[in-house]
């Protein structure tokens, strides 16, 4: 490799580690971006330009969210804050749970004795940390949030409104016979990246209304709180169901009156869903855009959650077919090049 | 409910580009028959890029995956023969070429190579596949004037194989 190109790669390396913190707003705003390209290619059909058109698209979304803010927003905020002044409390139920059955496990099988942990309390030392965070972090971590929430949407417009011009200043740059090829690969994964963000948000709002309706209609208290959780936990494979499971049993493990029987129709009403969003709401909001393998599924995942943690584990599956399909196309392309050489000998 | 485009009050909003690119496409041999709004469904579709004299678009034997429509310029299509390359056709603005591409995935069967600075519209076959599914008037216009073509190239095929005295090669779909 010439020194030229070395040093190039090692100054956009370099120029990538500068930037690293702004890795998830842009990402995220690649995501929005991908969840409004619909309606933006729908204006381009009317030939209407794209800066009016992301203009009104923005202001819409606005306006929605802060119709959805005064319909939703008090009867979640009370929520939260009921959950809030019944925390210690119910952390200091779960450790006498917890305490209980580990003390029992003991006298039972005394030979596992030295491998149960020491001590107790370790919910109510868990909240009381969180409580107890300096106020610098806090400030911190709101300030971080509040970052985001002006970032991702100032990319996103940028991104709808001008990724055209780029992309035609890219093509235009590219060696004229890799054209038909390199960008024939990235229409394909774009097209499927689109279509899965598309529908895990979709099937994330089905999954979330349903969830909520359910535990409202099961009598279990935070059904708004509870089905947000279940719709955003959602866009993680298989462990993500399972969590808005456990959180809306614990909720009703606390909850006097509702008993075993409570547990069991909540089990029941997320099964249910998890049914109806693999055989009906999936296919019909993801659809064909994702072929994984249940293995390779479950690998991605593991695999994103060790890398990135909470993150990894959401782009693990975007990230996995990405590549997937990156194989079979190249496999693809080797296959009518082999195709063309039968035909010439 | 979209035939028309934008009214004149809202002239000031509307992408000069883009309506320049639809009514290009209408005037396209391969899109006639196709109302202004799937038209300009279609243009949406597609990517511009400039070729400079000499580039090579495709050549004989790549895998086809995009259909080409020059807007200016001149293409030249030719097929390597022991004597060298023999030109099939020269294109000019509005001509399309690598149709078959929406079709099947078989290799080009000539290469493609600009003569003079070139504008050529692009469309992928992933992207008219997508349109394809959702507008099904798309698809049968789109193939009704490919079927149109290809049996022109058919007849043309026939009645040069029959004279046989030439001995040149019909220029064909790529």
């Amino acid at each position: 490799m010439k020194p030229a190109r070395i040093l190039t790669w090692a100054a956009v390396a370099a120029l990538l580690w500068l930037v690293r913190g702004m890795v998830l707003p842009v990402f995220l705003a690649a995501a929005l971006a991908y969840l409004l390209s619909p309606a933006v290619v729908w204006a381009d059909t009317l030939a209407i330009r794209r800066t009016v058109t992301v203009g009104a698209l923005f202001a819409v979304i606005i306006a929605v969210m802060v119709v959805a803010g005064f319909l939703l927003g008090p009867g979640m905020l009370s929520e939260g804050a009921a959950l809030m002044d019944r925390l210690p409390g119910l952390a200091r139920q779960i450790d006498l749970g917890l305490d209980a059955a580990v003390r029992e496990l003991a006298e039972s099988a005394p030979a596992v004795r030295s491998l149960l942990p020491e001590g107790g309390g370790w919910v109510q030392g868990f909240v009381s940390d969180w409580g107890a965070a300096k106020p610098a972090d806090l400030f911190e971590q709101v300030g971080h949030f509040f970052l985001l929430t002006i970032l991702v949407p100032f990319f996103a417009f940028f991104l709808l409104r001008d990724m055209h011009r780029l992309i035609a200043a890219v093509m235009n740059r590219l060696p004229p016979q890799h054209v038909e090829t390199s960008v024939a690969v990235w229409r394909e994964l774009n097209g499927v990246i689109g279509r899965y963000i598309r529908g895990v948000v979709l099937d994330g709002l089905v999954v979330a209304a349903l969830a909520a309706l359910g535990l409202w209609a099961a009598g279990v208290p935070y059904p708004l709180l509870l089905g947000a959780f279940a719709g955003l936990a959602n866009v993680v494979p298989f462990v993500g169901p399972l969590l808005s499971t456990v959180a809306a049993g614990l909720v009703v493990v606390l909850t006097p009156g509702q008993g075993l029987a409570g547990v069991l129709r909540v089990a029941l009403l997320f099964l249910v869903i998890k049914v109806l969003d693999d055989t009906v709401i999936q296919p019909l909001t993801i659809g064909r855009s994702v072929h994984l393998h249940p293995a390779l599924l479950l690998g991605s995942v593991v695999v994103g959650s060790h890398a990135l943690g909470v993150l990894g584990m959401i782009i693990a599956v975007p990230v996995a077919t990405v590549l997937q399909e990156t194989v079979r196309l190249l496999l693809e392309h080797r296959r009518v090049l082999a195709r063309h050489d039968r035909l010439v000998v | 409910m979209f035939e028309q485009p934008l009214p004149r009050w809202l002239a000031w909003a509307e992408d000069p580009e883009q309506a320049r690119r639809t009514s290009f496409l209408a005037r396209s041999p391969l899109f006639a028959g196709l109302p202004r709004r799937l038209l300009a469904r279609l243009a949406t579709r597609f990517f511009e890029k400039v070729y400079h004299p000499g580039d090579g678009v495709f050549e004989e034997g790549d895998p086809g995956r995009a259909l080409f429509v020059v807007v200016e310029g001149e293409v030249e299509i030719t097929r390597a023969t022991p004597q060298g390359p023999y030109v099939l056709n020269t294109l000019g603005p509005g001509d399309a070429f690598g149709e078959l591409a929406l079709i099947d995935d078989f290799p080009r069967s000539a290469t493609a190579r600009v003569a003079a600075s070139t504008h050529l519209l692009i469309l992928y076959k992933s992207d008219f596949d997508a349109l394809m599914e959702g507008n099904a008037r798309i698809a049968v216009v789109v193939m009704r004037n490919l079927s149109r073509r290809l049996a022109i190239y058919a007849r043309r095929n026939t009645m040069l194989a029959t004279e046989q005295s030439r001995g040149s090669e019909a220029a064909g779909p790529l």
